[in-house]
């Protein structure tokens, strides 16, 4: 098995804790995520995807948990120099490019603000050497650099994202909705290039989304959350041939495919939470239904969901 | 079939600082009664600007009808005064936009909102406007619409609002409904609910409907034909069949080979290479050409006319003249041409057209 980079344990996030508008936005999750891997995070708005990324790359205290990176705990009191290491290791690509780039500043010095923080380039000339080399990585060029950013279209300011998160050298990137906003041909020329860079420089992905296609495509396992839970992890192969918890069912099932005759037939499955019937006293938890395949539930629906596949 | 709304020979500009932005380049289309006509292509190809020309929301200061004629049940929607153009908007055509709050008022209870295009176009009373604007309300599937009436925007889902715009939009029985992006910012679930609902209002008042969309999943959901616009004009048009296993123009191609498929495992997609073309200076010929692996000499040069490929199913590519070299499209699409009787790629045994 490949090593473990990350290992979230128990993260919990709520926000206005104790008052009565708490949110418990990220709710006792638990996964690992290894070395050189896409993992996939899924679920409808307002489920806790984006809490989940912050908090992992501590931009929120977490409520309770851990976030262990490389076996280090994320959350622990940190040295200046240690923490600066650590942002360095870390980076974020957000889901609305215009948003996340100071429209002020040119695209030299907004690429180049994290070689300035950690000292990575020595003078003006290195500097700019090194930013045309990003741009040029994500299929960008020289001239760019002296423009500003509300002079790009929406897919390049994407590249210019990627370009500033991989500057300062990350080894782990999450990838927040990096797509969303983007049209369909440009969504594929990002995600090849998010492809191509992880192949390059061995980058570990968390890769935030609604859009289920292009995720099953990026990832190599993907989890599906809701309402603050996780409720199942699996490899996108599996997830997509063999969706085990209802909610996952409900979600494949409303994704309209490009075939027209695929969608004549398509049924939608809906999903009540009220239908599994706990009992009280009973432990809901992710359990291992089949290698690598976890899912949030009973012991009692574990049995009957093993017996299923079984007899598959 | 009846046709309801004819748009023929559109030409239409926007002045800006840097010159005229030649938007629309001769757009023709029928749309005909009780059908779904979706409209896809990338962002700035046109979509917006077509239907906001039939609706006359364009800015009159900046935009420039050059050409053409929008025909609404004969009669030409461009010769219209303002205030005839009143009277058709909101009853005879209405429209839905991606954002609910662009088309709602944040201060006023949504009830009111429903309330008034039936009073503004409709001679009945206030009592009566009311009851049908809860029915109205019942008809979008909101629970307790009595209650709700009085509720403002904000205390509604994203996915609420888009239910209550379709319900002003309905209020007067339209006959053309153009729906822009109307779902694209809601999750998966709730999307799949509002194309349900608008299917079955569909269904009931026979509306026609444009939906225009940039995600092929929905338009293979919703649409009973399609047209395909890129850089001002509309590139290919024909049923979602058509469109979906018997592409012709190389546009559509590489637009359909750049979704992945839920059930192959491509080591990369397809992504159309290079940007759309400027249109403050168009390219000459086929403005696809020089992002086309497919390109001839001609596309170059001279704007390619429609070809017939069926009698629903036209194309604007130099490929289907006789003259033309045969080319095979991409893998994934001579996939998609095996399940099509008619194509040449046809791999089943069923004999005649879909
Ligand atoms: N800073 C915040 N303060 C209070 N509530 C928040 C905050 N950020 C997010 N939330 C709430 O937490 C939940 C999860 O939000 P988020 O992680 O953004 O979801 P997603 O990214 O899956 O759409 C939502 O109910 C959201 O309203
Ligand atoms: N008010 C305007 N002024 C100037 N140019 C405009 C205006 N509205 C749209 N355009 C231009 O017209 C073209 C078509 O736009 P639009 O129809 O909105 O595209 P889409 O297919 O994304 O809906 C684009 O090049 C756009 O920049
Ligand atoms: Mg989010
Ligand atoms: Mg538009």
């Amino acid at each position: 098995m490949a090593e473990k980079l990350l290992e979230i344990k128990n993260l919990k996030q709520y926000f206005n804790q104790g008052k009565p508008n708490e949110v418990r936005a990220v709710d006792d999750i638990s996964f690992d995520i290894y070395k050189g891997e896409t993992l996939g995070l899924v679920g409808e708005s307002g489920c806790g995807k984006s809490t989940t990324g912050r908090t992992i790359i501590r931009l929120y205290d977490a409520t309770d948990g851990q976030v262990i990176y490389d076996g280090v705990n994320v959350h622990d009191k940190k040295s200046k120099k240690d923490l600066k290491e650590f942002n360095r290791k870390m980076q974020m690509i957000f889901q609305d490019p215009y948003a996340s780039l100071n429209p002020r500043m040119k695209v030299l010095d907004i690429i180049a603000e994290g070689l300035d923080i950690h000292g990575l380039v020595k003078n003006p000339k290195e500097r700019k050497e090194k930013v045309v080399e990003l741009l040029e990585t994500v299929g960008l060029n020289r001239e760019h650099a002296d423009r500003y950013a509300h002079e790009f279209s929406g897919g390049q300011r994407q590249r210019l994202g990627i370009a500033r998160a991989l500057a300062v050298n990350p080894e782990f990137i999450i990838a927040d909705e990096p797509i969303s906003a983007l049209d369909v041909s440009i969504q594929a020329q990002v995600v090849n290039l998010l492809k191509e860079l992880q192949e390059e420089k061995g980058l570990t992905y968390l890769f935030i989304a609604h859009d289920l296609s292009m995720v099953k495509y990026i990832s190599d396992r993907i989890g599906v959350m809701y309402f603050g839970k996780l409720v199942e992890l699996a490899t996108a192969e599996e997830l997509y041939a063999n969706p085990m918890h209802p909610y996952t069912q409900s979600l494949l099932s409303a994704i309209p495919l490009p075939d027209p005759d695929y969608e004549r037939t398509r049924v939608r499955k809906s999903y009540d939470p009220a239908n599994h019937n706990y009992q009280d006293g009973e432990e809901i938890a992710m359990r291992e239904v089949t290698p690598g395949h976890f899912v949030y539930c009973s012991e009692k629906e574990l049995e009957s969901l093993r017996a299923i596949s079984s007899s598959k | 079939m009846e046709k309801i709304l004819e748009v023929k020979d559109l030409e239409l500009s926007f002045h800006t600082f840097a010159g005229e932005v030649k938007a629309i380049r001769g757009v023709n289309f029928d749309l005909l009664k009780g059908e779904t006509l979706a409209i896809v292509g990338e962002s700035g190809s046109g979509k917006s600007v077509t239907t906001k020309s039939i609706m006359r929301l364009l800015p009159e200061h900046s935009s420039e009808f050059k050409n053409g004629q929008i025909l609404f049940n004969g009669k030409d929607l461009t010769k219209l005064t303002d205030r005839e153009m009143q009277k058709i908007r909101g009853k005879d055509i209405s429209m839905i936009f991606q954002d609910p709050m662009t088309s709602l008022n944040p201060t006023m209870p949504i009830g009111k909102q429903i309330m008034e295009p039936i009073l503004k176009h409709r001679n009945v009373s206030k009592s009566v406007a009311h009851k049908e604007a809860v029915d109205l309300l019942r008809l979008v599937g909101m629970p307790k619409p009595e209650a709700r009436m009085k509720q403002y925007p904000h205390q509604f889902s994203g996915g609420q609002r888009q239910r209550i715009v379709i319900a002003i939009a309905l209020a007067c029985n339209p006959q053309v409904l153009i729906a822009d992006e109307p779902t694209t910012a809601l999750d998966v679930t709730i999307q799949a609910q509002i194309l349900e609902l608008m299917k079955d209002l569909q269904k009931k008042i026979n509306t026609s409907i444009i939906f225009i969309t940039h995600d092929l999943g929905v338009v293979a959901n919703v649409a009973d034909r399609v047209a395909v616009m890129y850089g001002g004009k509309i590139v290919e048009i024909g049923t979602v069949d058509e469109i979906f296993y018997n592409p012709q123009h190389p546009y559509t191609w590489g637009l359909l080979s750049s979704m992945p498929s839920l059930d192959t495992a491509e080591e990369k997609l397809y992504a159309i290479p290079g940007t759309p073309p400027d249109l403050l200076s168009p390219p000459k010929g086929d403005a696809f050409a020089l992002r086309s692996d497919y390109a001839m000499k001609i596309d170059l040069e001279e704007v390619p006319p429609f070809f017939k490929v069926s009698d629903t199913h036209y194309a604007a590519t130099w490929l289907l003249h006789p003259d033309a070299p045969q080319v095979d499209p991409p893998l994934a699409i001579r996939e998609r041409m095996k399940k099509y009787p008619g194509s040449r790629y046809y791999e089943g045994t069923e004999g005649g057209t879909y």
